[in-house]
């Protein structure tokens, strides 16, 4: 029942944002703090590259974009659910307590399990992943209640009180630990993506390629959901059903980006409020887009932020932020 | 035996029982209208019995199957429900929201059958709102808006339909329009159609069998003719009602009425009463 004028635009944004997409990781890949000029990509990717070049390209800057992407992804179809099923179109993974959960997670593995150096980078993600599915179980049981199951507006509630509660904990625990320590959970906080070797990769993928199709043969249902709850009962959609299941997938999405990206925040609020204002409010339509748009922004962030100045430069969350966070107050005045 | 009955209902929420100890049946293939003053209990009804809200405890029987233990899309290809006045529709056109009828019938990507766009054809067509298809449904008027939501209860092809107050907000001809077609449904395909109204005498007109409900207690359950009575507007409405006969319809009709002194626990009211008894919610 969608007009094919409709469809018509939703394919012309979708190729537009793939050739952004495109362009923006070539400019990614010819740029940084070490060099590899452009003129020499194409011949590296060929294999007749300098051991350097191929190390820069292969090992460096590749899976550092497909980690952004992949992650602006998550966070953008876990933004999508979530404003889906509490139809609140300023809800993110943040609010129901993903950076904040796996900040906690982070923080507490950091200082209190003393591990290994060479296998401390692939336990810290699962630190992050429990902490943040711990938490958004938690805002969920805290938030149901027997006679009206989950309602959307406590999930809200629930959710911003229990990040701010995480919030304390995470300057308690920080204020308590050595300053060496500190720097590191800082820099996690800041969204500085630091899983940027290919295990990451492999660690994200399956996550994607499991809820992507999942959540695109939810499309209707969270239409209805988004609509109107009565009406969604009415049609026969299981909505305490659909609420949890959604709202899992939801969480682990968002937790398995922010676990190696660090604290994201924004994208997943920015990327589906875009695409919904582009083609709408049916999610077979704009889920696509959303993914894609979510993939750019933290690609354009980090591209930005690796280049912004200092050796170190800026974190791809703080750069998201200084975009988001206007974003966000513009749709707090258009609401108002 | 009807297909669909309450045995020794009871809805509340919290501690705070709203329907209580309720036992009725819904007469098939016939039109039920529920009335009853502010708060006593008929939209509460009607959300439990279209499983909208749970029950504490008793029981609402579908063809045989309790309703809270059935699945909900099975269910939902047997019965529609229009709640109270679905606030907006999010952008979407008239065409969009009618097929969600149509999401019990579907997987789901949603994609439509042939069969899916004759129904919804065929929707449209019967609510008079095909001319509007690819319209945004907020941007209709109330009236317009009104048969876009029922056509969307008709595309789920239910043999029992549960209208909430279907004609809030409508004027009246209008109003008359979308009881009238809900007539044409009953009379032509043998639809049940269950409606809380706020309007006895377009309760009295339309409906084959009326529950009135006080406190969430069924006061009296029968034809117009055994319910517009003075007694029993007295004991629902707390009113004193003149009770004549409509001369186009031969139905019951409340010409009018006063609010018993003394006995009612409201205010008294200064304003002058229109003839048409409308209790607002």
């Amino acid at each position: 029942m969608i007009q094919s004028a409709l469809l018509k635009k939703q394919r012309a944004f979708f190729i537009g944002l793939m050739a952004l997409i495109v362009l923006t990781a070539i400019i990614g890949m010819g740029t940084g703090y070490a060099s590899l000029s452009f003129d020499r990509l194409i011949p590296t990717f060929l294999g007749e590259g300098s051991f350097k070049e191929e190390f820069i390209l292969f090992s460096v800057r590749l899976p550092r974009l497909a980690i952004t992407l992949l992650a602006g992804m998550a966070l953008a179809l876990s933004g999508a659910i979530l404003q889906g099923i509490t139809r609140n179109d300023l809800a993110d993974p943040g609010i129901i307590g993903i950076n904040s959960g796996a900040g906690v997670g982070v923080a507490v593995f950091f200082l209190f399990f003393p591990v290994e150096a060479g296998s401390f980078i692939y336990f810290l993600p699962l630190a992050a992943f429990a902490g943040a599915l711990l938490t958004a179980l938690t805002i969920y049981l805290f938030s149901y209640s027997r006679s009206g199951g989950v309602q959307p507006v406590k999930l809200v509630l629930t959710g911003v009180g229990f990040s701010m509660a995480l919030s304390g904990v995470m300057i308690v625990l920080i204020s308590s630990a050595e300053r060496t320590k500190v720097d590191f959970i800082a820099k996690w906080l800041a969204g500085n993506i630091w899983g940027t070797d290919w295990p990451f990769v492999w660690a994200l993928l399956p996550w994607l390629i499991l809820f992507i199709p999942f959540t695109f043969y939810r499309a209707n249902r969270l239409n209805l959901l988004s609509l109107n709850q009565p009406v969604a009962i009415g049609v026969g959609v299981a909505v305490e059903k659909e609420r949890l299941l959604l709202l899992l997938a939801a969480a682990a999405l968002a937790a398995s980006a922010v676990s190696v990206t660090g604290g994201i925040a924004f994208v997943g609020l920015m990327a589906p409020h875009i695409a919904k204002a582009l083609v709408g409010p049916r999610h077979q339509l704009f889920l696509p887009l959303a993914l894609l748009i979510g993939g750019w922004l933290l690609l354009l962030a980090d591209t930005l932020g690796r280049n912004a100045g200092g050796a170190d430069g800026l974190p791809a969350g703080i750069v998201v932020s200084l975009i988001g966070a206007p974003y966000f107050m513009y749709l707090l005045l258009k609401k108002a | 035996m009807a297909r669909l009955y309450t045995d020794h209902l009871h809805v509340g929420y919290g501690d705070h029982l709203i329907v209580k100890d309720l036992t009725t049946s819904i007469p098939d293939k016939k039109i039920t209208t529920i009335i009853g003053s502010n708060g006593c209990g008929k939209s509460t009804l009607l959300k439990a019995m279209t499983r909208i809200i749970p029950h504490q405890s008793g029981t609402v029987i579908l063809d045989g199957e309790h309703i809270q233990k059935e699945k909900t899309k099975r269910i939902a290809q047997k019965l529609a429900i229009l709640p109270q006045t679905p606030e907006s529709a999010s952008g979407l056109t008239v065409g969009e929201l009618v097929s969600y009828g149509r999401f019990p019938y579907q997987n789901g990507f949603g994609r439509l059958s042939k069969k899916d766009h004759e129904v919804i054809h065929w929707a449209l067509e019967v609510t008079g709102t095909a001319a509007f298809k690819h319209r945004p449904v907020d941007a209709l008027s109330g009236g317009q808006r009104q048969r876009v939501w029922i056509a969307m209860a008709l595309a789920q092809e239910t043999e029992i339909i549960f209208l909430d107050e279907p004609t809030t907000y409508l004027d009246m001809a209008h109003q008359l329009e979308v009881l009238e077609l809900l007539q044409k449904l009953n009379r032509e395909q043998e639809r049940t159609i269950v409606m809380v109204l706020h309007d006895l005498n377009q309760a009295a007109r339309f409906a084959d069998y009326i529950l009135a409900l006080k406190d969430g207690e069924i006061v009296k359950a029968g034809s117009s003719e055994e319910v517009m009575t003075r007694d029993v507007l007295r004991e629902v409405f707390q009113i004193d009602a003149e009770i004549g006969r409509d001369p186009r319809t031969n139905k019951p009709i409340c010409i009018t009425y006063n609010l018993l002194k003394g006995e009612n626990k409201h205010e008294e009211s200064i304003y002058s009463i229109p003839v048409a008894v409308r209790a607002h919610s």
